[in-house]
């Protein structure tokens, strides 16, 4: 019983050296990344629908389980709606923008982990990832795939994640609605 | 409610499969899968424990951890929990039930080590999955793994009778192989629910 | 031990991945750009250096029985350190790769060394260990992303060469790459998991055909030698 006692306390006293060593790295980093995150949010928010200043609003999150907030751009211009969806690999993050008219007037893909190469794109400052999302500015509700009838082209070789991109926008412009 | 639950179980089984999809597991996957008992019995011990874990891991990390803002312990703390989880369920089994120790006992050790496990555990928490969804995660993750090895263990039986250029041999070929696999399961990626 | 058996170790004879064949799930998953590749090698080669150190130095007063939890704190522990640095000061590399950061922790590499290795040997030796079984791995990494990149996306270096404006090195992931050829005449198969499986198969038969050349020629040299002997031997008998 004395041996398993001695074992667990130094397994004990190593497992507490290091998370005290992880507690002051943390304290060293947390500013850092918090800050980091809370940039990439704001700069998507004015690549989206440019204002100065954006005021969040009650929704029903029953109804749209996959939206996370919807923000009010001040000066009554429309609202940029922050949702979580599932893509082909993982969940998507992103912002849309919904102008006065209820059409997207952008889309900023914050967080995924979509194949790199194919449904990355979407989200990848190159020239094919600008293309697609340019695509979503002006589109109403009834948004689609080229292939389901509407005018998005899919990326090539990534048809979930250009489709789940596709209906969080019509998401977007349905919750943007409903709080009007 | 239902939907989640049935496109998170699809998602874990098919289209997102833990090895073929996102190469969470591969070592015991290529380890373990030079039979079909073998890798059954490998599957179900995995499929116990990333259920097990899943529970323990978001009950501990929600109710403990973020609330002492201690979030950055998350991967200390659980593969210290998946550790001491495989030690008492070996324990467990060993004296309650015999005959199903007798079945997984030795594969039991080897998952500590899995990366699906701990993969599967980090997951639920970066998904932000609630209970019910991160237990069924875990599951039907476990179950993706398992039909992944067990269908791979078939195929690598015949590997032993094929004909193939000395230099692949071992997990050379077995890689290729799963490739192949891979590629199959590809097909189920137009599949979605909702 | 010597430094220089210990490199050509890491690098190839002992090669973590193509012979000791551990560690092969990042392997294969984070392989599409060289800027992952680089970043996953680079995070491994530091993680394994200072578990190697840590866990040398106090080889002597852990106990044997929970010698193997105390290298996962260790390494649960490094790992942690390494993810919240990459957070904040290079968040490209940390949402690119993410969940294979702290993945890194179940990587058979590095709790394969502490027990085959450091175990046994000093810190100095460890700590060489270290470097150049991470190198071997890097390098493994970087083979495997220039070829899935090549066939697959017709590129070089994404992510981390720019060359838009002029050559530079681009840390934060942005990037585009040297497009050698046009993507769309590219395999983009290869970049999907598919192309993991096959690359690394690929690439462990050519290191068994290398290292099976090798022995053979060392063999066939040795069988010269030895009879060159006997016939020397013979001669000076007559």
């Amino acid at each position: 019983m004395n041996k398993i006692l001695k074992l667990a306390l130094i397994l004990f006293m190593i497992s507490a050296i290091v998370a005290g060593v992880l507690g002051v790295v943390n304290e060293l980093t947390k500013d850092r990344i918090w800050e980091i995150n809370n940039q990439k949010t704001i700069e998507a928010f004015a690549l989206v629908l440019p204002a100065d200043s954006y005021t969040e609003v009650d929704f029903d999150k029953v109804a749209y389980p996959a939206v996370d907030n919807v923000n009010k751009a001040d000066g009554g211009e429309g609202y940029v709606v922050q949702e979580t969806v599932s893509g082909a690999q993982g969940m998507i993050t992103l912002v849309v923008g919904v102008d006065s008219d209820y059409r997207c007037s952008g889309i900023s893909i914050i967080e995924h982990s979509e194949t790199s190469g194919l449904g990355a794109n979407a989200a990848s400052s190159s020239e094919i990832g600008q293309n697609f999302r340019a695509q979503f500015i002006g589109e109403d509700e009834n948004i689609a795939l080229t292939k389901a009838g509407g005018n998005i082209d899919a990326l090539a070789g990534a048809t979930i994640t250009s489709r789940a991109v596709t209906s969080a926008v019509a998401t977007a412009i349905q919750v943007a609605k409903s709080v009007a | 409610m239902l939907t989640s639950i049935v496109s998170i179980s699809l998602g874990a089984i098919l289209t997102n499969n833990f090895i073929f999809s996102q190469f969470l597991g591969c070592c015991p996957f290529l380890g373990c899968s030079s039979k079909v008992d073998t890798a059954t019995g490998m599957g179900l011990a995995v499929v116990f424990v990333m259920g097990l874990a899943s529970a323990i891991c978001w009950v501990i990390d929600t109710y403990i951890l973020v609330p002492l803002g201690l979030a950055f312990l998350e991967t200390l703390v659980f593969i210290l929990v998946i550790a001491a989880l495989v030690q008492f369920v070996e324990m467990f089994l060993k004296k309650s039930v015999p005959s199903l120790y007798s079945a997984l006992g030795i594969y039991l050790p080897l998952i500590t080590t899995n990366c699906a496990v701990l993969g599967v555990v980090l997951l639920n928490v970066q998904n932000n999955y609630n209970f019910l969804e991160a237990v069924v995660y875990g599951i039907t993750g476990g179950l993706g793994f398992m039909l992944a090895i067990v269908l791979f263990a078939s195929v690598r039986e015949r590997i032993q009778f094929a004909d193939y250029p000395e230099n692949f041999e071992g997990f050379s070929i077995c890689l290729i192989s799963a490739g192949l696999v891979a590629l199959a399961f590809m097909g189920f990626s137009g599949m979605k629910i909702v | 031990m010597n430094i220089k058996k210990q490199f050509v170790e890491g690098l190839t004879t002992n090669n973590p991945v193509l012979v000791q064949q551990i560690g092969m799930c990042a392997t294969m998953a984070i392989t599409t750009t060289l800027f992952n590749g680089v970043g996953m090698g680079l995070s491994v080669l530091i993680i394994l250096t200072c578990c190697n150190v840590v866990v040398s130095a106090i080889r002597k007063i852990i106990p044997d029985e929970i010698r193997l939890a105390i290298f996962v704190v260790v390494i649960a522990g490094f790992v942690t350190i390494v993810d919240l640095l990459l957070q904040a000061f290079i968040p490209a590399l940390s949402e690119a790769l993410g969940v294979f950061i702290p993945l890194i922790v179940v990587n058979c590499i590095i709790i394969g060394r502490a027990e085959a290795f450091c175990q046994k040997n000093p810190v100095g030796a460890s700590f060489f260990d270290g470097i150049f079984q991470g190198l071997g791995y890097t390098c493994v990494l970087i083979l495997m992303c220039v070829f899935r990149e090549f066939f697959g996306s017709g590129r070089f270096g994404g992510g981390l060469i720019d060359v838009a404006n002029g050559f530079r090195f681009t840390l934060d992931g942005t990037g585009s790459g040297i497009q050698i050829f046009p993507s769309d005449y590219g395999a983009s198969i290869l970049n999907l998991p598919f192309g993991g499986f096959i690359t690394l198969g690929l690439l462990l038969a050519v290191m068994q055909y290398a290292l099976k050349k090798s022995a053979k020629k060392k063999e066939l040299a040795e069988r010269a030698a030895a009879e060159a002997a006997a016939l020397a031997e013979k001669e000076a008998d007559e």
